[in-house]
């Protein structure tokens, strides 16, 4: 990784150390946040590889393809697992971790070294649940002490990721400049304050409910049962609306992109504030979605639906005032913007979170009013079936990878200090786009028409429940266009990996001067990167677009 | 970076009380981890006791006159923190460390009290349903005392290692309200588990 080794000689400050060795024992917020970005890109391929396998068992009518009917279940947490607290919440976590206090003129995060401790928590709590699946642990395993290791390194993942997002939150609440007021940032930070925020108040339910589960399943099983009971109480973190709070920062990110692209600042700024917020905040229903529906496959109705159908619709409501407000921005530039894979993937994300309130609301919508006979007569709601499977699709790989490939282009000469090859990024954007659509619609289609269940809580045995389903029903076919989705979407990874270890790596990349992009936001006043170390001379901020402040300052004297 | 930029040194705290801003991002942070087991608690007994016919708490007997007494004592440890506070603020390390020392016997001394409270009470885990979650519940709001403890003797120690009046004090300050909070988080636990049931 290219590196500016140029350390801050300020007194009192740190000195880092720029051996590998320093790596492990870091204070800078580059470089955490640069290990979280990278490490969670890896651990992306280990989720879409596992969620493909699990989608591959559903493309048979009479068989388990490829996982067997015992492997198939607990393929089927892990992939959830993987690609939410291993990919998705780190993966923007990191980015946060860095960007911020470049953005905020804070020398360094918060509590850099809770940061740093919040990684390597993140990373071994990640060996030991990967550990305790190989082990035939993990819900529906097979070994006990495996599912207790489970439960734990669950924990371990889940206080790592809180660490850092307290971390990251109270950086924005204390650090800014002095003069930078909180309806003064970049929208960015804004939306990394929000995520980080929700996070601390949505994830430590599952806290509370594991030490529960551990206690019960450690001791006695007395309610749990054996251990079918341990994934129906924490699977609520990888639904919705929960996936909307680990996809704020994607709209952060869509408005950061859109607004430098077209040099504009926001219509109005308090809006968009709002609008990143409401999705937020809408998102924080996920925690009472196992209050709300129950245990298992309880049907939702009354009060439960009006709730669900509540929390989608502000979700819908909070994307669709980003979106426009963004649109507004773009036409009152009056030209079109210079096309790069970072406003495609960032526009293409923004979008994908809408579809993702989209289905939301409907799919609850349909539960509640029990249109089409949901919820009667042993009619699976659609909050049972694979609707859901396309609804994670959609936000995880639509919009959360998409999100992801938009920042890492737009941010690379600021992390890295080269920019990466852009056509690969647009055939990126094409791969990753056309494979997120494809492994959203299979499941969805199969789920509205077909009554494909999600999944089934129970025995693991029960899972051959999958093959009576798929029989005869097309599901057949559209589980392998979702197959084929996910796929792409391993190839979209890894053109991403590939693009960032030859043009970072291998150096191949074009050398970056501050600010390449013409963009507004303070990080780009800095040089590309930013030296190691906290940084000696800090620009003192009143405003979240200073160079664009500056530039029209400059337009009115001349 | 524009020659034209004002600048500011690095290393200099633009804002106060990052600590405290931390310590109540913690605070929420717990909370809804006791809401979550609290909850899961009022779930399971809603489902399983106690009904008709039925004992939820599978003969075991409340010791109430013990848990009053921890309660009492933890209040009062709340109160000997606040002193401690009070003191550091003035530069009175004498009361300062009488009152802290004060402040962590009584938080010791409430941890003893549940202990015996428990035992006394025949708490066996994995011998039912109740015990289960009784033991959860009280471990994890007993795991946020500790914590309150710990971090409470090391922002004490910190505040009379020199760091005392009201810069230092800030820092104390968040260690004194987690501490009320760590109470507050007791007593809702005492009162769902044991006073309720």
């Amino acid at each position: 990784m290219s590196e500016n080794t140029t350390a801050s000689t300020s007194p009192g400050v740190p000195v880092e150390d720029p051996t590998p060795f320093g790596w492990l024992t870091t204070a800078d917020h580059k470089r955490t946040g640069r290990l979280f970005i990278v490490c969670s890109l890896l651990f992306l391929v280990l989720g879409a590889v596992l969620d493909l396998l699990v989608r591959l068992d559903l493309t048979s009518a009479t068989e388990f393809v490829t996982l067997g009917a015992d492997g198939f279940a607990q393929g089927f947490a892990f992939s959830r697992e993987a690609l939410t607290l291993l990919f998705l919440i780190p993966a923007f976590l990191g980015v946060s971790m860095y960007m911020v206090p470049l953005q905020i003129g804070a020398s360094n995060l918060a509590f850099p070294r809770a940061a740093t401790a919040s990684f390597w928590t993140w990373k071994i709590s990640a060996v030991v649940l990967i550990g305790a699946y190989l082990g035939n642990g993990g819900p529906y395993g097979g070994w006990a002490n495996g599912v207790d290791l489970h439960l734990l390194a669950l924990s371990g993942l889940v206080v790592a990721l809180l660490l850092g997002a307290i971390s990251v939150a109270t950086t924005i609440m204390t650090m800014r400049s002095p003069g930078l007021y909180m309806d003064e940032t970049a929208p960015f930070t804004w939306s990394s304050l929000v995520s980080a925020s929700m996070l601390v108040v949505s994830l430590p339910v599952l806290l509370g409910q594991i030490a529960i589960l551990y206690v019960d399943h450690r001791y006695g099983r007395v309610f749990l049962l054996g251990n079918y009971g341990v994934w129906e109480r924490i699977d609520w973190i990888h639904r919705t609306p929960q996936l909307f709070i680990y996809v704020v920062p994607v709209l952060g990110v869509a408005a950061e992109i859109v607004l430098a692209t077209a040099r504009r600042k926001v219509f109005e700024p308090l809006a968009m504030y709002f609008t990143i917020g409401l999705v937020g905040l809408f998102g924080f229903g996920a925690w009472a979605n196992f209050g709300i529906t129950g245990e298992g496959a309880d049907i939702i109705d009354g009060f439960e639906g009006v709730v669900l159908v509540a929390l989608y619709g502000g979700a819908l409501l909070g994307t669709v005032g980003l979106l426009g407000l963004l649109g507004l921005a773009i036409i009152q530039n009056r030209k079109l913007p210079k096309i790069s894979t970072s406003l495609l993937a960032a526009f293409g994300a923004g979008k994908l979170v809408l579809v993702g309130a989209f289905v939301g609301l409907i799919g609850a919508a349909v539960d509640w009013l029990e249109i089409a006979g949901r919820g009667n007569d042993g009619n699976p709601q659609l909050r049972m079936t694979t609707w859901v499977t396309g609804q994670q699709s959609v936000l995880i790989y639509g919009a959360g990878l998409l999100g992801l490939l938009a920042a890492i282009h737009w941010w690379a000469p600021k992390i890295w200090g080269r920019q990466l090859n852009e056509l690969v990024g647009l055939l990126n954007f094409l791969v990753i786009g056309t494979g997120a659509l494809l492994a959203f619609a299979g499941p969805t289609l199969s789920g509205l028409f077909t009554e494909q269940p999600d999944f089934v809580y129970t025995d693991p045995a029960t899972t051959a429940l999958y093959a009576n389903w798929v029989d005869d029903s097309g599901a057949e076919g559209l589980s392998a266009i979702g197959a084929a989705g996910v796929a792409i979407l391993i190839a979209g990874a890894g053109l991403l990996l590939l693009n960032l270890f030859i043009s970072v790596g291998l150096k191949k990349g074009l050398r970056a001067d501050d600010d390449p992009w013409g963009a507004q936001s303070p990080e780009w006043m800095l040089p590309s990167p930013p030296p190691m170390g906290e940084i000696d001379e800090l620009p003192m901020l009143s405003s979240g677009t200073p160079l664009l402040d500056s530039a029209e300052a400059e337009e009115v004297t001349t | 970076m524009s020659d034209t930029t004002p600048t500011l040194a690095s290393g200099q705290p633009q804002r106060p009380r990052t600590q405290l801003v931390a310590t109540g991002f913690a605070c929420a942070a717990i909370s809804m981890m006791m809401a979550g087991a609290l909850g899961f608690y009022m779930a399971r007994r809603h489902a399983s006791g106690p009904h008709p016919g039925s004992d939820w708490l599978d003969g075991l007997a409340v010791p109430n006159p013990q848990f009053d007494y921890a309660l009492l004592t933890l209040v009062a440890s709340m109160i000997t923190a606040h002193w401690a506070l009070w003191a550091s603020r003035r530069r009175d390390t004498a009361h300062a460390w009488t009152a802290i020392a004060t402040t962590l016997v009584l938080g010791l001394g409430f941890i003893n009290m549940v202990m015996y409270s428990l035992n006394r009470m025949g708490v066996e885990i994995g011998a039912g349903e109740y015990q289960n979650l009784a033991f959860a519940t009280t471990g994890l709001a007993l795991a946020v005392v500790v914590v309150g403890l710990l971090y409470l003797g090391l922002m004490g120690l910190r505040s009379l290692g020199g760091s005392v009046g009201q810069q230092g004090s800030t820092t104390f300050g968040a260690a004194v309200f987690f501490w009320d909070f760590a109470a507050l988080v007791w007593t809702v636990t005492w009162y769902t588990v044991y006073v309720v049931k």
